[in-house]
């Protein structure tokens, strides 16, 4: 009985999606609204098959900014939230600065890195890394300052050295928390790949993109939307696929 | 000989005074109780003790040693269980022995010789999350007692079971401490646990704590269990409860 629970909740929510989609066909087909204004979700496949190189070289390039934005954006944010949590100094002087940091409407940065530093790989890879950091960093730092403080006295009563507490205490009670940042920024980072790509770039998805866009061709705008979703849902996949290996005992619930 | 002496405690905590003036002590192989109502220092009293708190005035002599705001002599096991959800029962329980400077497996082998006694024995590789209160507490408590085996602060260990789990452990803690013989200072607020358990009990009083009633209880141990049809029994529930002004 539970399976077959089980079964319907997955199957519903395909059903309601292909019904979206058929509607769309449909009505695309209907009213004849021309390709270059809106194209149905079966042409759209079929731009996105006939440029599927193409495409997938794009979606390379941004892949390896949004990965190589990702793990400088988890470095970083391991090295400021474990000073945070050990210096309160350190913590006071910098933890509104990262909150304000966050107003700033990321868009309108990122030609500056243009300029600065040209057209390649090494804007995106910033712009990756500021929209990334910060659900890392705050998630992270919300998990060591969640911490029981019970098992901090615990510890200290068997004379811990903090080295100990912070890696056999801290470090694995704040991962759930780190975790659900990282989820967050996975699906963030291809984003902001993109969004860097718009405004200059030699290849990626989002150069891709504007070029269609400019020439009309909406249906591979479409076909570039639809890469990006897949690589934002493959990244999130990903993390929660390593989020199960490095924390298993996560998956029990208190009895 | 592990022993403790409290003397002369007082500790203002938030501009309130939490304990004052303190004298209790637990000789070797002792089973003291310490019985209070909620709210009235008792856990103060271990954090001192235990060297976590530094009291306003008085000292704490262990083996006669002086021992004020120092920790790492005693053992201290808390309401909760704390143990790590990251960490099995076995990897769990050796920590005091990792803290200690032995290398994890060393450790690992040393903690598992004792799982036997504690009933945790098939359980090394459970998650705590995986297990039910009564066995976290069992597995809290070979924790507490490996960090320090001679010298055990409880600060209400069973006070979160159920009754039925909660009378479980009482007569397993009887036996294994028959055997493992620690001298023990034990926080509860339950009357009967007290009785059951503890050669004596202290009863403190309602903030600023002092003690009310020093009281020895004339069973021993091993021969529990049916002790509540004695009428001495009755007599020095009594007495207790008239201190605790129930």
């Amino acid at each position: 009985m539970k399976k077959y629970i089980n079964t319907a909740d997955r199957i519903v929510p395909v059903v309601f999606i292909l019904i979206l989609l058929v509607l769309w066909e449909y009505l695309v087909k209907l009213k004849s609204i021309p390709d270059w204004i809106l194209p149905g979700p079966l042409q759209i496949v079929r731009t996105l098959a006939e440029n599927a190189p193409l495409i997938a070289r794009h979606a390379q390039s941004t892949l390896l900014e949004c990965l190589a934005g990702f793990i400088v954006a988890i470095v970083f944010s391991f090295v400021v939230a474990f000073l945070m949590d050990e210096i309160a100094l350190f913590k006071n002087a910098v933890y509104p600065l990262i909150v304000a940091s966050q107003t700033i409407p990321i868009i309108s940065v990122a030609p500056l890195f243009i300029i600065w530093f040209g057209y390649g790989m090494l804007p995106k890879i910033i712009v990756v890394v500021l929209v990334c950091f910060f659900p890392i960093a705050i998630s992270l730092l919300g998990g060591l300052a969640a911490v029981d403080s019970d098992y901090l006295e615990l510890f200290r009563s068997m004379q811990a050295k903090r080295l100990h507490v912070f890696r056999m205490v801290k470090l694995p009670l704040a991962m759930p928390a780190f975790f659900s940042g990282l989820r967050i920024s996975a699906a963030y980072s291809v984003m902001g790949a993109v969004i860097g790509e718009w405004l200059g770039a030699k290849q990626g998805l989002g150069t891709y993109m504007t070029l269609s866009q400019r020439s009309f061709q909406v249906d591979r705008v479409f076909a570039a939307i639809l890469a990006v979703t897949v690589l934002s849902a493959a990244l999130f996949a990903l993390v929660s696929f390593i989020e199960r290996i490095v924390i298993p005992w996560n998956r029990f619930t208190e009895k | 000989m592990p022993e403790i002496v409290v003397e002369g405690i007082s500790k203002t905590l938030g501009g309130l005074l939490t304990l004052g003036e303190i004298n209790v002590n637990a000789a070797d192989k002792d089973f003291v109780g310490i019985l209070g109502p909620s709210g009235c220092g008792k856990s103060t009293l271990f954090n001192i003790i235990s060297g976590l708190m530094r009291p306003d005035q008085g000292c704490v002599f262990i083996d006669g040693h002086d021992v004020t705001g120092k920790t790492g002599r005693v053992s201290y096991m808390r309401q909760k269980d704390l143990l790590l959800p990251s960490l099995n029962i076995l990897e769990n329980v050796s920590i005091p022995l990792v803290l200690k400077g032995l290398p994890r497996k060393k450790a690992c082998d040393q903690a598992l010789e004792h799982f036997k006694q504690f009933g945790l024995a098939g359980f090394e590789k459970y998650y705590p999350r995986q297990l039910s209160g009564g066995m976290r507490q069992r597995a809290a408590m070979l924790r507490t007692y490996l960090f320090s085996s001679d010298i055990l602060l409880l600060d209400e260990p069973f006070a979160s079971l159920d009754a039925i789990t909660k009378r479980k452990m009482q007569s397993w803690l009887i036996d294994v401490f028959n055997q493992i013989n620690p001298t023990v200072m034990f926080i509860t607020h339950d009357v009967d646990e007290a009785l059951y358990l503890c050669d004596r009990i202290y009863v403190l009083s309602e903030c600023p704590t002092v003690v009310k009633l020093e009281i020895k209880i004339p069973f021993c141990r091993p021969s529990h269990g049916r002790t509540i049809v004695d009428p001495v029994y009755g007599v020095i529930r009594d007495a207790v409860m008239e201190a605790l002004a129930i």
